[in-house]
């Protein structure tokens, strides 16, 4: 059901309320103020939209001004009082969301539309639900068969770069970075003069696929763009996974990493045009991993 | 990225109402970043591995450097410290004081930037100059260390350089016409006298001539007006009467707040300052010892504490030997073939201007015309924040902005330069690229600071090709 669809419901259910009751209702809202629930404009505030790094809680501190200006450095969650032996409310409450965010960023799937808006099509390692995801890490590096059929119709052969995006552990890193970290990344490789092969992405993906990928594909170099595992102070992070002609079974000492890439972290755009230098310098050094000297 | 870190060679030079003076340091750029995230290189260390002897700084006539003089000192420090000027990767020469208003000031900071390295800016201004001090006598660390207000007062021969910081960071400068050298005492006798300290002791009943016989109780006297003359700069006692017109070039004063709590003394009097002198007060031939002691006796300037500075008489060429380079953010665009780059003035948008990408291309096209005299393009650097424009969608328009209200800049024969504060320089200077399709060279870095009216020195890359040691220079002289 669409948003669309959804709205038409709710309309016709208020419609049917209002013709049945709407002598009650005129009659409640004559009644004095302070009797009947209130109505109010406005919204409870969005606990998560709180910095940590500019809050503060304790109460009568010795150098409060001190210790802020000193948290102010790190988004870590000190400093922030406590009711007896227990965390404050609001803390306790903005833990949970946290928690909540880190776990709906990895049980959530990513929005298949949304993907498509950037104009990748899906392709599926050999797990078949999040759950077969999530203890069965062995079957998130291999490609189902239709996905190795997929790749070999509609992939370029060969190309100098294979770029994909997987979900990885963070279905919400995809949606919050992939818009400004691809494009960026893709324009890198452009202004270098790079030709790269046609990106698409992966469900369930974890980084070893891009080995079965990159022989797949027969690219020099390839690189996936991954969710991160969510923590408490992000669930957006984003990796991304670099190798020189990467084959099944070879050390992971041979990948290329760049990690924290997020609006708080290194922004999205300006990651995707690093990136695009470390693929050139790859290129040119046919070395990545431990084995190339950044 | 496995790359540890390198060590870069700087020079500062620093010549001054009285003395000339030249530093080596070593300057330490490390990686802080973990391997597997994108670097963030910074200079971690400075150390100052060799001090010149301090000269007398050569005048052809009072309003003429000797510059061959000059020259020939610079020449044989460098011999001496068995460093030349081909190993330097940075450093700046600075014009200080009154020097700083000699008629061949100009000439001589370009003639020596030349002969002290590639990449040796030449540099002056009253602002600039507090700043250098400040960070030479270690006052920036001071504060920053302590949580508290701190002044440096640079007291020199012709001019005193104040700079405030709270907590390490700036909060105000100014500059006063008081030091050692603005009376001067030959065979007993008063040899020189600057007018405005004249009409200063005159204010307050004191008569001091030319050829006059120099008395250390009056000139004492004279000393503790020009004392008092800081404490008012510091907002420690009222203003009185001619405080206004103490300050260099009619120059502002500091602000009010955040209110002084410590001071320094750094520039040739501060050691008078912070040592009893006894004996010959006139043993320098002028007054410097005299208002050491005014200084360390004011009711005023004792109110707040008096901290020791890291460097006293050598605290300018210090500062301006290893505090004048900053390196670029290490996510950056250039060509290599363009650089080393000085003296390039800045276009800069104003914060407000950049709201929107309108009021952006407005900005740099109102500007534009006072970069080209005669609808001549000089090189310039188009400097704005970049802040929260970071979506990539949003570089790509700030991009085109960019390019659509530059076109003299595009047109011309220099390279299309952007300065950016946020980390946005690389996927910018990408976009700038990619748009110009790789027609005009670019060079975009992020990680920089400016205001209207700098000029900016980008020097040719350090660590291995991912950052830019770069200069910012507050004003080429107070003019």
């Amino acid at each position: 059901m669409n948003e669309k669809d959804l709205r038409t419901i709710i309309e016709q259910v208020l419609a049917e309320m209002n013709a049945g009751g709407s002598a009650p209702a005129a009659a409640c809202c004559a009644a004095p103020a302070g009797e009947a629930s209130q109505v109010e404009e406005g919204c409870i505030p969005d606990i998560t939209e709180i910095d940590i790094r500019t809050q503060y809680l304790v109460e009568e501190p010795e150098n409060g001004e001190e210790y802020a200006e000193l948290k102010f450095n790190a988004p870590c969650r000190l400093g922030i009082g406590k009711a007896g032996a227990r965390y404050k409310t609001l803390p306790q409450l903005e833990f949970r969301a946290a928690h909540s965010a880190a776990q709906d960023a990895v049980f959530n799937d990513v929005d298949e539309e949304f993907v498509k808006a950037q104009g990748l099509f899906i392709v599926q390692t050999q797990c078949d639900c999040k759950d077969t995801y999530l203890t069965r890490p062995d079957l998130g590096r291999k490609l189902s068969a239709e996905a190795v059929a997929t790749l070999k119709e509609k992939c370029k052969k060969n190309p100098t770069v294979q770029i994909y995006v997987a979900d990885g552990l963070s279905s919400a890193s995809v949606a919050a970075n992939i818009p400004d970290l691809l494009p960026a990344l893709l324009q890198g490789l452009q202004s270098f003069k790079i030709d790269v092969g046609t990106p698409f992405f992966v469900k369930y993906g974890r980084v070893g696929v891009m080995d079965e990928i990159s022989e797949l594909t027969g690219a020099d170099v390839t690189c996936t763009l991954i969710g991160e595992r969510p923590g408490l102070i992000t669930a957006e992070s984003m990796s991304a996974y670099i190798a020189y002609k990467a084959t099944v079974g070879m050390p992971e000492a041979r990948r290329t990493v760049v990690s924290n890439i997020h609006r708080a972290g290194t922004i999205p755009a300006e990651a995707g045009a690093h990136i695009a230098e470390i693929i050139k310098i790859m290129l040119e050094k046919k070395a990545s991993g431990t084995d190339l000297k950044l | 990225m496995n790359y540890l870190h390198e060590v870069i060679l700087s020079v500062g030079i620093d010549i001054g109402t009285s003395t000339t003076q030249l530093i080596f340091s070593r300057l330490t750029i490390e990686n802080q970043a973990s391997s597997y995230m994108v670097p963030r290189i910074n200079i971690v260390d400075k150390e100052v591995i060799y001090r010149s002897e301090i000269y007398f700084t050569p005048l052809r006539s009072a309003t003429e450097i000797d510059a061959e003089a000059v020259k020939r000192i610079v020449r044989e420090e460098y011999r001496a410290a068995g460093i030349t000027p081909e190993e330097l990767k940075t450093g700046a020469v600075i014009i200080t004081g009154e020097t700083a208003r000699k008629e061949n000031a100009n000439e001589v900071l370009s003639a020596l930037s030349d002969l002290a390295g590639d990449f040796v800016v030449a540099t002056a201004g009253p602002d600039l100059e507090s700043v250098l001090s400040g960070r030479g006598a270690g006052t920036d660390v001071l504060s920053k260390q302590r949580r508290i207000t701190v002044a440096n007062l640079d007291i020199g021969g012709g001019t005193t350089n104040i700079a405030l910081y709270e907590k390490g960071n700036l909060r105000g400068t100014c500059c006063l016409d008081v030091g050692g050298r603005l009376i001067k005492v030959d065979n007993g006798r008063i040899s020189y006298v600057y007018p405005k300290i004249q009409a200063l002791a005159k204010a307050h009943g004191i008569e001091v001539q030319v050829g006059d016989r120099a008395y250390p109780e009056q000139l004492y006297g004279v000393c503790r007006l020009m004392a008092a003359q800081l404490a008012q700069a510091l907002h420690l006692t009222a203003a009185d009467g001619q405080h206004a017109g103490m300050y260099t070039n009619d120059g502002r004063a500091l602000p009010p707040q955040p209110a002084v709590q410590a001071v320094t003394y750094s520039g040739g009097v501060a050691d008078c300052i912070y040592q009893k002198m006894e004996n010959d007060v006139f043993r320098f031939g002028d007054v410097g010892v005299l208002l050491g002691k005014a200084i360390r006796a004011d009711p005023d300037l004792s109110r707040v504490e008096l901290c020791q500075a890291a460097e006293t008489i050598r605290a300018t060429v210090v500062g301006a030997g290893t505090h004048t380079t900053e390196v670029s953010g290490s996510t950056i665009r250039y060509e290599r073939s363009k650089l080393p780059i000085k003296n390039i003035p800045i276009l800069k948008v104003s914060p407000e201007d950049e709201a929107s990408l309108e009021t952006l291309k407005a900005s740099i096209i109102q500007q534009m015309p006072l970069f080209t005299p005669e609808g001549k393009a000089e090189q310039i650097a188009i400097a704005f924040t970049g802040e929260k424009r970071t979506s990539f969608a949003e570089v790509q328009a700030l991009a085109a902005a960019v390019i659509k209200s530059a076109k003299e800049v595009i047109q011309g024969p220099y390279p299309l330069i952007v300065v950016v504060e946020n980390d946005i320089g690389k996927v910018l200077g990408n976009a700038l690229n990619v748009l110009l399709e790789h027609k005009k060279d670019v060079i975009c870095i992020d990680g920089i600071k400016t205001l209207s009216g700098d000029y900016i020195d980008i020097g040719e890359p350090i660590a291995g090709g991912q950052v830019l040691p770069v200069v910012i220079k507050t004003l080429i002289f107070n003019s």
